[in-house]
């Protein structure tokens, strides 16, 4: 789910007692007594509705669908297919066994851009549909440079197809609160961000390295596993771990930032899926979104941010030995 | 069979001998090349000693976020920036060389050193800058030179010399799960002290001191650049 500017609501949260995943904030469904990553086995194949909205047309809503697919398609590191069905008279939302996006008009949520739905076979986590909705109460921008006051319909379904694909929400990414009590977005570093950059903005049109390695853990292409690498470790707070911290790895390098939460009691973290080399790791409290888009629990963010004491090397098909974060109570 | 002793006619302290040559060399008035003391052509010379290897960057880089503002490249948002060097380190060295005459030599050897990456945190919106505790390298250096001793006297038992040479550089990071190589190139200048010999005695020893300048390519190196860093060596040699 994306919105404007404003409040957050987490419909589509990791739960927050698996062991770390292995890269990124994914959707995880439970089989088996673990979390699974949620997953498409086969090639997408989407319909988009022919509802319109009123600044833009079905054909351009397909054509901002489709680029926005060809982008996530796009990604060298991964192995991801959308095969483009048609057009249908059906809405997003109907459990109808086809993945279908399109325009509802939800007047009551006011602030909420899009949201993406899910149909899920519990025995493996396997993706059998999902619907995007766009919601069809705004006035929305396809134009190449984006038009002022707008907010631009393909970066948002880059985003929504980031859900749909099983990705979850990144918090890599600065706000500040504005005086209605909502939160506006001062910079990101993925474009599965929960909060929507400004109207007229377009350059959430591109993923960044957290997009990147995040559907590459997902869809990981031929020899993938084998050239990249991982970092673990364990934030802790005096001596206890600590769920929730966000963890951010920096590759010195290239400049790649990627993040990740602790994601269990013994505030365990892995970020996969990275180039192998050293990496420069920060941890900070989970407070430029609401938590209720990330976890379904309570976290702590009653810590300061704190950097892993030394860089940490991702080795190639591999994971670093664990680190231990040791953060301070603000 | 007896050597006669050079006169002695300036004396300098021992351990700074080298380090007071390389200013005299700018200093003072050379005198003729054939009083200077020398090496026997065709010797073998063993060198042993430290060499102390200047800090040097390897690469700056921005924590960089996409800013919320039109356009489809805006002008970035910088989370915090990171700033990493290795820092000065001493290694223990071994060398050995070939006299080819009295004033050229040639030689290889190699040097092991601990340096230690530090990296300095700036410009993070939500915590002072800091300097991380940082991490250790195991680095060994392969190399081999050519030295002419030049034909300037500064003192009766102190000769200067010119050095060029390159090596092969290998850097381990402490975790053991990352190595690096690269190639050292390096030129300077340095003196020998002969203690004992170094007038046509067959066998001679003294102190050497080289101050060079290192270039550095490869390696652990963030921003892939050449470097360039100073180095001082300080050894024992013996003429077999």
């Amino acid at each position: 789910m994306r919105r404007a500017a404003g409040i957050l609501v987490g419909a589509l949260v990791i739960a927050a007692t698996a062991s770390p995943a292995g890269a990124y904030l994914k959707l995880g469904a439970p089989v088996d007594g673990r979390v699974v990553d949620v997953t498409w086995r086969a090639p997408i194949r989407y319909f988009v509705s022919d509802a319109v909205a009123s600044t833009v047309s079905a054909s351009e809503l397909n054509g901002a669908v489709a680029r926005a697919s060809a982008t996530w398609q796009g990604v060298s590191s991964a192995t991801v297919r959308f095969e483009f069905q048609g057009m249908t008279a059906a809405p997003p939302g109907m459990v109808d066994g086809r993945t279908t996006l399109g325009f509802l008009d939800r007047p009551e949520l006011d602030r909420v851009l899009g949201a993406t739905s899910f149909l899920i076979d519990t025995s493996n986590g396997a993706i059998v549909e999902a619907d995007v909705f766009f919601n069809a109460r705004f006035a929305w921008s396809v134009s190449p440079q984006g038009t002022p006051g707008r907010p631009d319909l393909e970066s948002v379904a880059l985003h929504e197809l980031g859900h749909l694909l099983g990705l979850s929400h990144s918090a890599l990414g600065e706000t500040e609160l504005t005086g209605t009590g909502g939160r506006r977005v001062i910079a990101t570093g993925s474009v599965m961000f929960p909060i929507a950059m400004s109207a007229g903005t377009i350059a959430d049109r591109v993923l960044q390295a957290d997009d990147i390695a995040g559907i590459s853990d997902l869809y990981p292409a031929a020899g993938q596993v084998t050239s990249t690498g991982g970092l673990t470790g364990r934030v802790t707070k005096n001596g206890s771990g600590l769920l929730g911290a966000h963890v951010v790895a920096l590759n010195p390098e290239t400049g790649a930032m990627v993040g990740n939460f602790a994601l269990n009691a013994n505030g365990e973290f892995a970020i996969a899926r990275l180039e192998p080399g050293p990496y420069i790791i920060r941890v900070e409290p989970l407070d430029d979104a609401e938590v209720d888009s990330f976890f379904s629990t309570a976290i702590d963010v009653d810590f300061r941010v704190t950097y892993a004491p030394r860089m940490v090397v991702a080795p190639r098909g591999g994971s670093s030995a664990p680190v231990e974060i040791k953060v301070l109570p603000k | 069979m007896k050597v006669p002793r050079v006169p002695r006619v300036r004396r300098v302290p021992k351990g700074l001998g080298g380090l007071a040559c390389l200013v005299l060399l700018i200093g003072t008035s050379a005198v003729q090349a054939q009083d200077a003391p020398a090496l026997r052509r065709h010797r073998f010379v063993l060198d042993g000693g430290v060499v102390w290897s200047g800090s040097y960057s390897i690469g700056d880089v921005d924590a960089k976020l996409r800013s919320n503002a039109p356009g489809s490249a805006p002008p970035p948002f910088t989370l915090f920036a990171a700033s990493s060097e290795v820092g000065g380190v001493p290694s223990v060295s071994a060398r050995m060389g070939f006299t080819l005459s009295s004033q050229v030599m040639i030689e290889g050897g190699g040097s092991f050193g601990m340096p230690r990456v530090v990296t300095m945190i700036s410009r993070d919106i939500e915590t002072n800058p800091q300097t991380l505790e940082g991490e250790q390298l195991r680095q060994y250096v392969i190399d081999g030179a050519l030295l002419w001793h030049l034909p300037l006297r500064l003192a009766p038992r102190v000769r200067p010399f010119v050095i060029g040479g390159a090596g092969y550089l290998r850097q381990l990071h402490e975790a053991r799960t990352m190595v690096e190589t690269g190639q050292l190139y390096y030129a300077g200048i340095g003196a020998r002290y002969w203690i004992r010999g170094g007038s046509g005695t067959a066998r001679s020893f003294g102190l050497r001191t080289d101050l060079r300048a290192n270039v550095r390519r490869g390696g652990i190196d963030f921003a892939n650049k050449t470097r360039v860093f100073p180095a001082v060596a300080v050894n024992v040699f013996l003429s077999l």
